[in-house]
């Protein structure tokens, strides 16, 4: 009872005791200290945090607010690109908790892309993310939310969206799948599209998307009525060098680059380049007035046979048989005349004229996708004859549509634009022609469709003044007669231009109301008229019978055989 | 203490419940014998105002989040209500705080007692849970259906601590008993247990608790070093061969793989800048997935700013100090350990959640203690605090430090 055993392990002398609480009492502190610690490492974090973290990016905190890329509009504010909400569809396979094969049946049914297949596997994929679908409406994300798997899940997106479909599809132009520029406009202004600061305003083109709809519907009509292969049509300012309106056709959705041929992506106003033929004589005919050659309206030029230089002939599609004055020369497009009249002008006079217009370089606009003109290697003699009436010179629609509102709207030659400008923006431009050879020049163009080879283009009041030109296309080193690329470029109202038009189609086919024809008169002519009785009076050109085109100086130049050539 | 006894009135309106009170003593007061009174003079009031600012913080910023939280679970066929959240939780402190009132009350040695039958209690649930258990996110951590579903874990996690502590502080009576060795196996079976769900959190937590109640019980520095080693190993193998501990710091370290939670946290942080943007005018946290557990941080960071962050992270090193300098004058082991052990868990809970928040440590899922929603772990928290309040009662004049400086002013 009364023995004491002895546990030395549980006796403490008083010091061990007072040293181990004081053991305790320490390692108390430490684990206060470390808790101290990492609470201070939050707080600088969060310091941190507020010091040098950007706010979340414009566009997710103001989501909806300010677009994540501007829209494109037309001049008039007509949205021709737009930024959508939309969303992704997705699917994390291991996360399924649903029926493997009844999701995989329904999903068959709403996402009809995929067979039923796929979806079996994809559900059964060891992967741990897959997107079914991206640009999905909200109609269809509420059907794929209705079957309730949680694996499904589903992110918002933007998407660049074309209101207007193929509408000026190559002026706009589209973004990839990724959202990223890829042609036209789009890929120009990317910079100026996505700036933060600027992408809350809507930037506006040049285009009038009302105007563009008249000349591509006149154009497709064109086109398919002549089988042509492809159209190209243009309405130009001609003194602001705004672009109203630039079709390419056959053209495609932007909404949907990747299902249109290849082809049809290619700008032919911008990026072809083609002989245009006769419409050149107006250049020659204009430089020849400016440069003093022809003073007299009344001076002829010998047409009677076709030209021989070297072992070339110069032959007339129009054949007269006999001297031919200026304005002749134009109304019946003669070959022989211009070429006569080109060599006096020379071959200095004619290199620094096309060089003024810019036929030497890409034109200019803003568009990416520009065809370099081909320009002649060596300007003999003959090449000087033949240039002057299109041929073994090679330029764009635009050139041509450029080069015409320059000679058009007094003599300035001003850089075109896809861009609205407005009345303080327009460039002052440089001068090409005098005044005076300007005014005679709208005379010139407007008797060709009076009395010349564009007569099909007439349409009562409008005083449409303007050049065929047909030309046959290159092939092989010679040049195939059956294979025309015919183009009418005009000019409207001429007492008082306001607008280019230019309609080219490649390689038409004659039918039987133009009498088997495919040249520019029968074809590209109507096309031009059928436009601006459209668009004029939307252009503020009103049809208007009392006036006309003042031809003084133009007296008996056109030689008729009877009272009345009909 | 801020009643005076000597000019406080007396209140007539107690007087006929509790007629054997002297006359005149001030309800709470030093005189008044009551349980109640009795409880409020030893408990320490300052933890307890502290834990109650916290959970009031917790009802403004569960507000904040609901309307974002509903949103997300609401679909065209099911709407919640947008402060569904708000009163789900107001409900759960009705329960949470009564619980917690009287857990604080119970006798430290019956408190004791309980503990450790509920730990064994909650650790045979958490047998159960692969078992019996419901599987939420991908993670079987739930036990119970609809209303009644609970985490044994978050149970277990404050019951826990008091068992180790307890076997532990046995090494005091018996230094020959292998206390060290017997808890490293509970450890480790809870541990696979947790890992079996998946829940790296939790692990993380026990883990460290336990290394922090192993060296406060004076375990000698050689051998906690070699722990230190091993826990660094054992972190180390599990981004090797546990996959989630590998996604999860693949994730936070090289941004791999679905890095969407974490950006939009850090969208929905930074949103607010410094004095946020307004209760209610946040609109990050609409993209974020958990806004009114995991992420409630982020949440509070765009709403009220991050000086309300700060604000929070100093309110937890606040109730982790003022635990700690009280058990300067604590001497018996247990309750030193056990409260110490009980407030690492917490503080350690409040850490990991901000770190997650602030981008410094991988995601977890892991709630921020009183301040998230949660129904059942609001309810386990409270237990946890109404033990550690339980433990540090005590007569602020039966023993009191010589270091400490009375700062009360009384």
């Amino acid at each position: 009872m009364t023995a004491l055993v002895a546990r030395p392990a549980r006796q403490r002398f008083a010091g061990q005791r007072e040293q181990a609480v004081a053991l305790v009492h320490f390692r108390l502190m430490v684990v206060m200290l470390m808790f101290a610690g990492i609470t201070a490492v939050i707080a600088l974090r969060l310091v941190m945090l507020w010091a040098f973290s950007d706010r979340p990016s414009g566009a997710d905190a103001l989501h909806g607010l300010v677009p994540p890329r501007a829209d494109l509009v037309d001049r008039n504010g007509v949205v021709l690109a737009g930024t959508i909400d939309a969303w992704k569809i997705a699917v994390h396979p291991q996360k399924i908790i649903g029926d493997r094969e009844a999701i995989a049946v329904r999903l068959a049914q709403l996402l009809p892309e995929r067979s039923l297949d796929v979806y079996r596997r994809i559900l059964h994929s060891p992967r741990k993310f897959i997107y079914l679908r991206h640009e999905a409406l909200p109609e269809l994300v509420q059907a794929v939310n209705a079957i309730g798997e949680p694996g499904i899940v589903f992110e918002r997106e933007t998407r660049r969206y074309y209101p207007q479909g193929s509408l000026a599809a190559h002026v706009v132009g589209w973004t990839d799948q990724d959202g990223k520029a890829a042609s036209g406009m789009e890929l120009s202004l990317d910079k100026r599209l996505l700036d933060p600061l600027r992408r809350n305003r809507a930037v506006a083109l040049s285009i009038d998307s009302r105007v563009q709809a008249a000349v591509e519907s006149e154009l497709m009509a064109a086109i398919t009525k002549f089988s042509a292969r492809a159209g190209t049509g243009i309405v130009l300012d001609v003194h602001t060098g705004e672009v109203i309106a630039m079709a390419s056709l056959p053209s495609f959705d932007p909404n949907a680059p990747a299902k249109a041929p290849i082809a049809n992506l290619a700008n032919q106003a911008t990026l072809s380049v083609y002989e245009l033929g006769s419409t050149f004589k107006v250049i020659t005919v204009a430089n020849a007035i400016d440069s003093g050659v022809v003073t007299d309206m009344h001076r002829r030029f010998d047409a009677t046979e076709p030209l021989h230089i070297g072992r070339f002939t110069i032959h007339d599609d129009h054949p007269q048989r006999r001297f031919l004055d200026v304005p002749e020369l134009l109304v019946y497009s003669s070959n022989i005349a211009t070429a006569r009249v080109a060599d006096e002008v020379g071959i200095d006079r004619t290199r620094a004229m096309f060089h003024k217009l810019g036929f030497d370089r890409p034109v200019d606009i803003e568009l990416g996708a520009r065809g370099r003109p081909l320009w002649p290697q060596f300007w003999a003699r003959v090449t000087n004859m033949t240039v002057a009436y299109g041929h073994g010179i090679a330029v764009t629609p635009l050139h041509l549509a450029n080069a015409y509102a320059s000679i058009a709207n007094g003599g300035i030659w001003r850089p075109a634009t896809l861009m609205r400008r407005d009345p303080d923006q327009i460039p002052s431009g440089r001068r090409v022609i005098s005044a005076a050879t300007s005014a005679r020049m709208r005379q010139l163009m407007r008797l060709v469709v009076m009395q010349g080879t564009g007569k099909n283009a007439e349409v009562a009041g409008f005083r449409i003044g303007g050049k065929t030109g047909t030309a046959e296309k290159p092939h092989g080193g010679g040049y195939q007669r059956n294979a025309l690329v015919s183009t009418f470029a005009a000019v409207f109202p001429m007492d008082a231009p306001r607008y280019v038009v230019v309609a080219m189609l490649d390689e038409p086919h004659g039918t039987v109301d133009t009498g088997g024809y495919a040249t520019a008169g029968m074809v590209a002519a109507p096309i031009v008229g059928k436009i601006v009785a459209r668009v004029g009076p939307l252009l503020g050109v009103i049809p208007d019978d009392r006036r006309e085109v003042d031809m003084t100086g133009l007296e008996n130049t056109i030689w008729k055989p009877k009272a009345d050539k009909h | 203490m801020t009643v005076d006894e000597k000019t406080a009135p007396p209140k007539p309106a107690a007087i006929p419940v509790r007629r054997k009170r002297k006359a005149g003593a001030a309800r709470l007061g030093r005189a008044d014998r009551s349980p109640l009174g009795t409880w409020f003079w030893e408990i320490d009031r300052v933890l307890l105002l502290l834990v109650l600012v916290l959970i009031s913080i917790g009802l403004v910023a569960v507000a904040a989040a609901s309307p974002a939280a509903t949103e997300r679970y609401s679909n065209g066929a099911y709407q919640l209500a947008p402060l569904h959240y708000f009163y789900r939780q107001a409900m759960w402190i009705a329960i949470a705080l009564p619980t917690l009132i009287f857990v604080s009350m119970l006798p430290k040695e019956v408190a004791r007692r309980l503990a450790l039958s509920g730990a064994t209690f909650f650790f045979v649930m958490l047998v159960m849970v692969p078992l019996i258990g419901s599987e939420v996110n991908g993670a079987k951590r739930w036990i119970g259906v609809g209303f009644m579903q609970f985490q044994p874990s978050e149970f277990l996690k404050p019951l826990f601590v008091v068992m180790i502590a307890w076997l532990l502080s046995l090494r005091s009576r018996d230094a020959s008993l292998p206390v060290v060795p017997l808890t490293g196996v509970i450890l480790a079976v809870v541990a696979a247990l947790l890992m079996r769900q998946p829940d790296f959190g939790q692990t993380v937590i026990f883990a460290s608790v336990w290394i922090a109640l192993l060296m406060l019980s004076g375990v000698s520095m050689r051998i906690l070093a070699w722990l230190g080693a091993a826990g660094v190993g054992c972190v180390v193998a599990a981004y090797m061969f546990y996959s989630v501990a590998t996604e999860r710091i693949n994730n936070f370290l090289f941004a791999q793989g679905d890095t969407y939670q974490t950006d939009r946290a850090f969208d929905t942080m930074v949103n607010g800048g410094l004095m946020g943007t307004g209760p209610g005018a946040g609109t990050m946290k609409f993209r974020l997935p958990e806004p009114h557990t995991d992420y409630i941080f982020s949440v509070i960071g765009e709403e009220f700013g991050l000086i309300s962050c700060l604000a929070i992270a100093v309110l937890y090193l606040a109730i982790v100090v003022r635990v700690f300098v009280r058990l300067l004058h604590e001497e018996d082991e247990f309750l030193l350990l056990a409260s110490a052990g009980l407030v690492t868990e917490f503080g350690l809970q409040a850490l990991i959640n901000m770190m997650v928040n602030v981008q410094l440590a991988p995601s977890k899922g892991m709630t921020l203690p009183f301040i998230s929603y949660g129904g059942s772990s609001m309810v386990a928290l409270s237990i946890g605090m109404g033990l550690l309040l339980a433990f540090t009662r005590s007569n602020p004049y039966l023993t009191r430090s010589p270091y400490v400086v009375k700062w009360s002013g009384r």
